[in-house]
């Protein structure tokens, strides 16, 4: 017994030794060929299949970006890239979070509307002459707009959103319509015509839906009708707000008009469309991968898209979009900014670049590279997005402003407001620009 | 001498006791009240370093108390939502606890009505988005059967909040049910038993001995819930703001104060408005806390003696 206590204690300090002979060897070792390893962090936004790839049984059918950094890997043994998934409305979030705590991540994924104030807090590196450059040169001019701040490029655009109108085919052919409305009077005609109620006077279909539910999905639509009819959301100085004008009661009251010939009301949803409790929505370009899995085969048949009817003759497009920048505070900048180029400025043999092909064909959203976007003809020229490339043509970017993801939130509650009857356009859009003067007044002066 | 050293050990050793909880204290709830204070008197936005953001005094403590539009909407809804919440929701909850209590099988119903207690919040809102749903749910089907007209409870100003508040209770009853059960056997039986010798109804039992006995218990789900309630942010994020299938309820008509907090520090960048708004709902709460013990201090026996 005596000699059993004796042995635990023996056991205990020789297994201890062990451990730690062998915790040394693989620190010195490992430690040794991680030092050589340059660890570079990307905070993303998108989600698994995005990241693993898209396989059908065991094959893989789309490259994801665990691929293409494995791919890039192969070919910078020195370099190990992170990716870091975070879902999109907790983005900011986390990389303020972070930055806070000085841990940011070395790659992250901008969208345009919180750049200047990344910009001003120093969290963006400049980007590279080369890089700019090629921006510059080689990207949509929609695009060049969106990656600007103070007249500096802050980013590679890898993503352009815009808007057009979504219809069902089959709910147009039942009322008799041979195709979608292609004025602003069409639709809120078209729009009450379809919605179909009950005896009671719920509303069994509605003939259109707003697509709903966070800013820039209130703000974007509206801004197109508002630039249309030739008024202004922001003063080019930005010191105040311009879109109380008389155009921009007008894009409202357009907007009204739907709720007041019972076209739509504040409870239709875009995200019945696929249910075929929608008739038609105004939608943005990355939805075809989820109409395409509601309708299954029957999509092609169900699914027509437009441009966003005329208000004016002429129809004016809003777009925002995403960038690729590098962390100022990052201690791998070389390395990122290496990656970065690899991944979205260096073409292949057939022109395009990898992340226009991650974009175009793993992502369905659009690529703003002039080489990607003809290189692509497969998966930007298909029944769903050929509309929205198109429409590119007329697009023009929000502007990038400071605080611009606050105003944005003023403007939306209080078009919301206007929905709902609580307030009229004047009345909601002179009390939004009041709020936004405020702001635009404790930033610009 | 001896006396005063002893005293003086004792005073060390006791310090020293104390010291892993005032150190844990100090690093998890002093450093961090004081920071907040501190970054509340900032233009801090999270993004950049926080020495180097500009002091701005009290400004944001006089805009949200004389001109922000949204925080006092959030401050409104958010008092509409806690008395609301927890002052039906324990009317509802005695009702219920007092039907358990004569029941048989009273573990079962115990366990059914504290059911929603254990759910997430964000499945609850998600259930409940699904009962309100204005052309498919359960509630309008229910109205259409009565012969009512049906409601859009969440898309519509005056009724989302209603709405929400009725899911909380729903969530919230069984937790509440399960300790006025516990005081309701708390009561010593010969209180009723004398009542009962006098002539009581039984309604007389419950005004004049049932619900003074049960003013701890009144006390404590009172400052509870309401510090709870208070600080709601899930149910209507999920419910109303970010998760419902329109997303188009007007913000100003179901903004609680949390909500308000989440969004101004991280969606709109101002973490030192948000902070300062925070310890306005600190002091709110606070008071009201006080006001609550000071009024319902006395109760059960005591109330007695």
């Amino acid at each position: 017994m005596l000699q059993r206590r004796r042995a635990i204690p023996g056991t205990w300090v020789r297994f201890g030794v062990v451990l730690l002979v062998v915790a040394l060897s693989v620190g010195l070792i490992g430690g040794g060929a991680l030092a050589a390893k340059k660890r570079v962090v990307w905070q993303v936004h998108w989600s698994d299949f995005q990241i693993e790839g898209i396989y059908k049984g065991d094959k893989l059918v789309t490259r994801g970006l665990k691929q293409w950094v494995e791919e890039y890997q192969k070919s910078h043994p020195d370099v190990e890239i992170v990716l870091q998934t975070v879902p999109m409305e907790e983005y900011l979030n986390k990389l303020m979070v972070a930055q806070a705590a000085g841990t940011g991540p070395d790659i992250i994924s901008v969208l345009n509307t919180w750049g200047p104030q990344l910009v001003n807090d120093g969290v963006l590196d400049r980007v590279p002459g080369d890089l700019a450059s090629d921006v510059k040169n080689n990207f949509i001019p929609v695009a060049v707009e969106g990656a600007g701040v103070d007249g500096g490029i802050w980013g590679i655009p890898f993503e352009v959103g815009n808007y057009a109108l979504v219809y069902n085919k089959k709910h147009l052919q039942e009322a008799g319509f041979s195709g979608p409305p292609k004025t602003w009077d069409e639709l809120v005609d078209m729009g009450a015509k379809l919605t179909r109620r009950k005896k009671d006077g719920t509303v069994e279909r509605y003939g259109f839906a707003f697509l709903a539910g966070w800013e820039s999905a209130v703000v974007h639509p509206y801004l197109g009708l508002l630039w249309s009819l030739g008024g202004e959301y922001l003063a080019p100085d930005f010191k105040r707000a311009a879109f109380n004008s008389p155009e921009g009661v007008k894009a409202l009251e357009a907007e009204l008009a739907l709720f007041k010939k019972g076209a739509t009301d504040v409870s239709a949803s875009v995200w019945e469309f696929p249910q075929g409790r929608v008739s038609m929505m105004i939608m943005a370009s990355w939805y075809e991968s989820s109409l395409k899995q509601a309708f299954g085969a029957d999509y092609e048949a169900t699914v027509g898209v437009a441009p966003v009817p005329a208000i004016n003759g002429r129809s004016v497009n809003a777009a925002y979009s995403w960038w690729m920048s590098v962390n100022a505070q990052s201690k791998v900048k070389k390395e990122a900014w290496d990656f970065v180029r690899w991944f979205t400025a260096q073409p292949l043999p057939d022109g395009t670049t990898r992340m226009g092909t991650y974009q175009a064909e793993n992502i369905g959203s659009i690529p703003p590279r002039k080489g990607d976007l003809s290189g692509h003809p497969e998966q930007l020229n298909d029944l769903y997005t050929k509309v929205f490339v198109q429409e590119l043509a007329h697009a023009r970017h929000e502007p990038n402003v400071l605080q611009g993801a606050e105003i944005k939130s003023v403007l939306w509650h209080e078009i919301v407001e206007a929905w709902h009857g609580r307030k009229s356009p004047q009345q909601a859009l002179d009390d939004a620009a009041r709020q936004i003067n405020q702001i635009l007044k404790e930033f610009y002066g | 001498m001896a006396l005063v050293s002893k005293q003086a050990r004792q005073t060390v050793t006791g310090y020293l006791f104390l010291a892993p909880a005032l150190i844990f204290y100090a690093i998890f709830l002093v450093i961090p009240v004081a920071m907040s204070v501190y970054i509340s008197f900032t233009n801090w936005n999270m993004l950049g370093p926080l020495e180097r953001a500009r002091r701005v005094g009290f400004s944001h403590y006089v805009y949200l108390l004389t001109a922000d539009e949204m925080f006092a909407a959030s401050l409104k809804n958010t008092v509409i939502y806690a008395l609301g919440t927890v002052f039906v929701g324990m009317a509802v909850a005695l009702g219920i606890a007092l039907l358990i209590n004569q029941l048989r099988a009273s573990a079962l119903w115990r366990f059914l009505i504290f059911a929603p207690v254990v759910t997430p919040a964000i499945a609850v809102g998600r259930i409940w988005s699904g009962i309100y749903h204005p052309s498919g749910g359960y509630l309008n089907e229910l109205l259409r059967l009565v012969g009512l007209p049906p409601q859009q409870w969440l898309s519509s100003a005056e009724l989302a909040l209603p709405s929400i508040m009725i899911t909380a209770i729903w969530a919230g009853v069984g937790a509440t049910v399960i300790v006025f059960i516990a005081g309701l056997r708390n009561v010593p039986a010969q209180y009723y038993d004398a009542a009962r010798i006098d002539g009581a109804s039984p309604w007389h039992e419950f005004w004049y001995v049932t619900l003074p006995m049960l003013r701890p218990t009144v006390l404590f789900l009172s400052v509870t819930g309401l510090i709870g309630a208070w600080q709601v942010f899930d149910l209507v994020y999920s419910m109303a703001i970010g998760g419902t299938e329109s997303g188009t309820t007007p913000a100003r008509a179901v903004m609680v104060v949390a909500l308000y907090l989440y969004m101004t520090a991280f969606r709109n960048l101002r973490a030192g408005r948000a902070t300062a708004g925070a310890l306005i709902l600190f002091v709110i709460i606070f008071v009201i806390t006080l006001v609550l013990l000071r009024v319902l201090r006395r109760g059960g026996l005591e109330a007695y003696e």
